[in-house]
């Protein structure tokens, strides 16, 4: 065991492997390959898109500019300042300033709550205009072919988003309170890491999600 | 194992092995980073509210490449990965293009012939969703 590991706190070495160094790339290793699988189950659903929109330009392009394009913008604006605070917070653990770590990673949940916030009064507005997915779609300003196939991806793909966000929003929490317990430091913030890819994640995307959905 | 991102730049890219070593780890090039993608969404604003017909789609993933290739690099560590972990993410990336570019090309390419009476994907663009052609209103 090296001695950089044998001064790390309790339970962060897992026996198995020879150096902190060889784990940490070992957990890096593993979130890429499960993000990896992340990217191509939104793969899926924007190969979906892409071929209802090449069948149904019109619809799609009508569709678009009946969403929110302000809350679709500061919806962007709020998940890469969301981003920046993620990544900030790894660099305030990891060069030993655990308060402005806390902070950061505190105001991430908070413009993560944001977000969803903005998404729900998008969604409530739908459901009130009856701009639904599939055969409940009953919207009376779009009333041309395809239109039912926008709001279906629309609602999935935004949906299976949010559900990233809440899922990356529950990581973050436990995250807070574990570097708040002072677990995260320049010896060891793998964990910590891990966590702001998931996030950052989360982040690209949104960012292909707003000009496709927003901006046709 | 992993061999540094030498891209050089103004940022400190740091050898993997380094990392528990530095003390020096500067902020600054998430900060340039953050107004970097600001600036980029002002651009997709600007630009998607223009609607400038065929470009407008390149315009728009030709920007959000960029803002995801930033995250990507500074955000998310891969400029100063070890190349294992370049290479799953690389992969996942070629498997995206496979699965985008033979969908699209194959829905893109269809002619009359080759789209029967019933196919979910024809030549009529206009066609009443969720009707088969011979139960089409005349």
């Amino acid at each position: 065991m090296s001695p950089e590991a044998a001064s790390l706190p309790e339970g962060i070495l897992a026996h198995h492997f020879a150096s902190l160094e060889r784990q940490n790339e070992a957990m890096r290793l593993g979130m890429w390959l499960f993000l990896a699988t992340e990217i191509l189950l939104f793969a899926g659903l924007f190969t979906g898109y892409s071929v209802y929109r090449f069948e149904f330009p019109l619809a799609f392009a009508e569709c678009s500019r009946h969403l929110s394009l302000t809350a679709g913008t500061v919806n962007t604006i709020v998940l890469i300042t969301s981003s920046f605070t993620v990544a900030l917070s790894i660099h305030f653990a990891r060069t030993d300033q655990r308060r402005a770590a806390v902070v950061c990673l505190a105001l991430t949940i908070l413009l993560a709550l944001g977000f969803l916030g903005i998404k729900a009064i998008e969604y409530t507005a739908h459901f009130r205009e009856h701009a639904l997915p599939g055969k409940y779609y009953a919207f009376e300003e779009v009333k041309i072919p395809g239109a039912a196939m926008f709001y279906t991806l629309y609602f999935m793909m935004t949906g299976l988003h949010g559900l990233h966000v809440v899922a990356g929003m529950s990581v973050l929490t436990w995250l807070l309170w574990r570097t708040n317990q002072g677990r995260y430091s320049s010896r060891y913030y793998t964990g910590l890491e891990l966590g702001g890819l998931y996030w950052h994640l989360v982040d690209l995307v949104w960012i292909f999600l707003y000009p496709l959905l927003y901006l046709i | 194992m992993g061999e540094s991102g030498s891209s050089g730049g103004a940022n400190v890219a740091l050898h993997p092995d380094d990392r528990h070593e530095e003390h020096a780890h500067s902020a600054i090039p998430y900060v340039v980073v953050w107004i970097a993608l600001l600036v980029f969404t002002a651009l997709t604003y600007l630009t998607g509210k223009q609607h400038l017909g065929t470009w407008a789609l390149f315009i728009a993933l030709a920007i959000a490449c960029l803002k995801s290739a930033l995250v990507a690099l500074i955000f998310m560590h891969l400029k100063d990965s070890s190349g294992m972990t370049r290479l799953v993410f690389g992969t996942s990336l070629v498997f995206v293009g496979i699965l985008l570019f033979f969908t699209v090309a194959d829905v893109a390419t269809r002619f009359r012939p080759a789209t029967p009476a019933g196919a979910p994907f024809g030549t009529e663009r206009s066609r009443p969703e969720g009707l088969l052609e011979h139960e089409m209103p005349e």
